[in-house]
């Protein structure tokens, strides 16, 4: 091990005593939930046969599997098929995270720096990175193998998802190794490790539904592979050996790389930017705009592509679940046999409408961070009022909401107007999407309320949306008590095109909205600025 | 407790402090604070890490509410008419954040467009003239970048009060004489400057007055010339008969005398400025063959300022 090795684990290891273990637990009791869950949701062999027609239409292959077993199902092939991508996805993005904030991260802080001038070789910090990754992957699939045991899959087929946990996560942490290595900033090499991620999982989906339990092109995808152990179903295990080996190259690529650069230097060289604004870069609300781009946009996009797999999935639900008696799915898509592809579009909006928050408190919570880092003090110091600060970046968000919804609704309505023929569904679609919109903004007023007494009670809107979402997704299975439900934002908002539009609960939500922020703005202009 | 001495030099004041209280739950960050600056003064701020200066500075651009005493800046009140005032100056904090996304020139831009009101000249020139790549993005640059970003902005900038928060401490040598010249510039335009700072010989090259605070308390105030005249010289001085003498003379301090062989002694003492010509008088009977004196550099002023306060208790 070269030299400075130990003393550098043992650090990175103090860093995240907390956080690597509960991202660890967390992944690996999301297997054991999903696992022990699908028996309690569907009990009974015709419960499992109902969603195994769904499952194993284009749509569902695309979003969940190749799909062994789905002939004769069984809860371990179900859980295998149903939920098993998206605990590998959780297992790639856990390693991507954590490799990102132990290499790109550290370097881009200037922390490398120090490092590397003690007696440490110039290897050491990447094969800290590559030690602690294999590690965290190790104890993950250890830990997967442990709290799935109980469901009672057996131990075989257990200790072959527990390894293919370790396997995908090796894999990723690996890549996001030589992405760390080409780009300059964190936030890039994140990124770009997150795109790999995005296109196993597309390669594979496109494979998939190429030919029954997949094609060429889905051993092209680490995902695929790991799909392809047919966990639970015939138990093969030298696929992961394609895992080990690619994990082998990338690791063996990254020290390459690594070798032959500057310390904070990338081998995709930083982009020259504009040495003046642009004409139009004027004021406040144009700033934050600005600010909100490249976030906005990849938002937009992120929902976009979610909003066409739903989309997509449009016709496979009204094929597949048009003679299905499953009460607990049927109140899920509006309670109505009749109308299922309503249903289904109104339940797939409520997904956009989520995603849609999440932007908005994310991207809204820079007016916290901005104010902390002294930016917010510097602007402040120009004859620029509060009251204009505060109503421009909440304006900025809310705009870039639109932004966001808009493309979810586009995806949505636009991929389901694609498969069934009907254009109507577009517009649907949309509408569904965008009628949130005014629920959006109530919360995000309460988040920039919150800031506005203090900027940490920002979390504040966070609270509220977490609360109105678990009551807008479960309440009608949960018996919540009638004022609960009434003071949710979401419950205000019309399930289009389920229910008829009606513009009472949208105005009355715009108003408190404004309300909300109007206070906001006097108690912000009373406080002190926190020191920048 | 303070010394304002400058007090009825300049009728109409830029920046008046009186009395100035900030409280940070049990922290006393400003206590009884008074700064007096009068119109186109280089005013420099002195004060060790956690005096108050930063504090103090927050206050003047109202983004801290005093909890007492009053404060008017180009008239005004601050935390009233925050954005009346602001169009009138401009800030850069000691330790500049950006937009990290945003390029430099982006930055700047950003900046002056906050202030439509206010006249930009000299832009592309300070640009160079500080040697500052405004294609880089904010994020990418070092502090002392960072800081150039803002103080090009800032200078600028045509207003008539520029208040910089140690806006040097991330310059090298070479940019902080470029620094120099533009407050330089600035003083020849009459404009009003409140620099808050750490380095003593920058403040003594630019400044007219000076106010020292401490423990969220001014403890001196005054220009520059006239605070020298309050403080003792160093007084160096080869002499042929034995100086001992001195020692018993009023406004004398800390004398020591070597003997550096056959009739020659050296001597050397702190002299209080109101008393130099009796001691002079007497120095001149000891057959002196060489004589320094030097005034006091502010480091010394400023060091003798905290060693007195510590030594006290309690400010002067």
């Amino acid at each position: 091990m070269p030299a400075g090795t130990w003393p550098l684990l043992r650090l990175a290891l103090r860093r995240d005593r907390v956080k690597l273990p509960l991202w660890l637990v967390w992944v690996a009791g999301m297997a054991a939930y999903f696992a022990s869950a699908i028996q309690i949701a569907y009990p009974d062999e015709a419960d499992l046969v109902a969603i195994a027609a769904f499952m194993d239409s284009p749509g569902g292959t695309v979003m969940s599997g190749p799909g062994y077993g789905w002939d004769a199902p069984t809860h371990a092939t179900a859980f295998a098929g149903a939920y098993a991508l998206y605990l590998y996805v959780a297992a790639a993005f856990l390693s991507v995270l954590l490799v990102a904030r132990h290499t790109r991260a550290e370097e881009e802080a200037g922390r490398l720096e120090l490092v590397r001038a003690a007696a440490v070789d110039r290897r050491t910090p990447l094969t800290v990175a590559a030690l602690l990754v294999l590690g965290a992957g190790l104890v993950l699939g250890l830990l997967a193998f442990a709290l799935v045991l109980p469901a009672g899959y057996g131990a075989a087929g257990t200790a072959l998802f527990g390894t293919s946990m370790t396997a995908v996560a090796w894999v990723f942490g690996a890549v996001a190794l030589v992405t760390a290595q080409l780009a300059e900033r964190s936030r890039a090499a994140t990124g770009l490790a997150a795109l790999t991620i995005g296109a196993a999982v597309a390669v594979r989906g496109a494979g998939d539904t190429l030919g029954e339990n997949g094609s060429a092109l889905s051993w092209l995808s680490p995902i695929g592979w790991v799909q392809q152990t047919r966990v639970f179903f015939d138990d093969r295990w030298w696929p992961l050996l394609l895992c080990l080996a690619a994990t082998v190259v990338a690791v063996v690529l990254a020290s390459r790389l690594q070798a032959r650069r500057d310390l904070g230097a990338g081998l995709l060289a930083g982009r020259a930017g504009a040495p003046r604004a642009h004409a139009r870069l004027v004021g406040p609300f144009a700033l934050a705009l600005r600010l909100e781009r490249s976030g906005g946009l990849g938002w937009s996009l992120a929902l976009l592509v979610l909003g066409l797999m739903y989309g997509a999935l449009t016709d496979s639900v009204e094929s597949a679940l048009g003679d299905l008696d499953n009460e607990t799915l049927l109140a899920a898509l509006g309670g109505d046999a009749g109308r299922l592809l309503d249903g289904y579009l109104a339940t797939s909006a409520l997904f956009n409408g989520y995603v849609v928050i999440a932007f908005a408190l994310v991207a809204g919570r820079r007016l916290v961070a901005d104010e902390r880092a002294g930016v917010t003090g510097l602007a402040l110091a120009a004859p620029v009022g509060r009251v204009r600060w505060l109503v421009a970046s909440v304006g900025a968000t809310l705009v870039g909401a639109a932004v966001v919804a808009v493309a979810g609704g586009l995806g949505l309505g636009g991929a389901a107007a694609l498969v069934t023929g009907d254009v109507a569904l577009l517009g649907r679609g949309l509408a569904a999407t965008l009628v949130y919109l005014p629920a959006v903004a109530v919360l995000l007023a309460v988040a920039a309320l919150g800031y506005a007494l203090r900027p940490g009670a920002y979390a504040l809107g966070w609270a509220v949306a977490v609360v109105a979402m678990v009551v807008g997704y479960l309440g009608f299975a949960l018996d919540l008590p009638a004022w609960l439900v009434d003071a949710s934002p979401l419950s205000h908002v019309p399930q289009l095109p389920l229910e008829s539009f009606a513009a009472v609960g949208p105005a009355v939500l715009l108003a408190v909205g404004a309300g909300l922020l109007a206070v906001a703005t006097v108690a912000f202009g009373r406080r002190d600025l926190v020191a920048g | 407790m303070s010394m304002p001495i400058h007090e009825s030099s300049r009728p109409q004041p830029v920046i008046e402090v009186e009395g100035l209280t900030k409280t940070f739950g049990r922290f006393r960050a400003l206590d009884a604070f008074d700064l007096t600056v009068g119109t186109g003064e280089i005013a420099a701020f002195l004060g060790p890490n956690g005096a108050g200066k930063s504090t103090a500075i927050r206050v003047l651009l109202g983004m801290l509410r005093p909890d007492a005493g009053s404060v008017r800046v180009l008239g005004l009140d601050p935390w009233r008419d925050a954005v009346a005032l602001h169009e009138r100056l401009v800030y850069v904090p000691g330790d500049v954040s950006l937009w990290p996304t945003l390029t430099g020139g982006e930055a700047i831009d950003v900046l002056h467009r906050l202030r439509p009101g206010v006249g930009v000249s000299r832009r592309d020139e300070l640009v160079e003239r500080f040697e500052l790549d405004p294609t880089k993005r904010c994020r990418a640059y070092s502090k002392g970048n960072r800081q150039k970003v803002a103080l090009v902005a800032a200078l600028s900038s045509d207003v008539d009060l520029y208040v910089l928060d140690e806006p040097t401490s991330g310059l090298d040598p070479l940019m902080e004489n470029v620094f120099t010249d533009c407050i330089e510039d600035l003083r020849a335009q009459g404009r009003t400057v409140l620099l808050s700072s750490h380095i003593l010989a920058e403040v003594e090259k630019v400044c007219d007055t000076v106010t020292i605070i401490r423990g969220g308390r001014t403890v001196q105030a005054g220009r520059l010339d006239e605070l020298r005249h309050l403080r003792r010289s160093r007084v160096v001085a080869t002499t042929r008969r034995d100086p001992s003498v001195l020692a018993g003379l009023d406004g004398v301090h800390d004398l020591t005398v070597t003997a550096g062989g056959e009739q020659a002694y050296e001597v050397d003492f702190a002299l209080d400025g109101e008393r130099t010509g009796p001691v002079l008088a007497a120095l001149a009977d000891l057959a002196p063959s060489a004589l320094t004196s030097n005034p006091p550099s502010l480091e010394e002023l400023f060091l003798a300022q905290y060693s007195d306060s510590t030594a006290s208790g309690e400010p002067r």
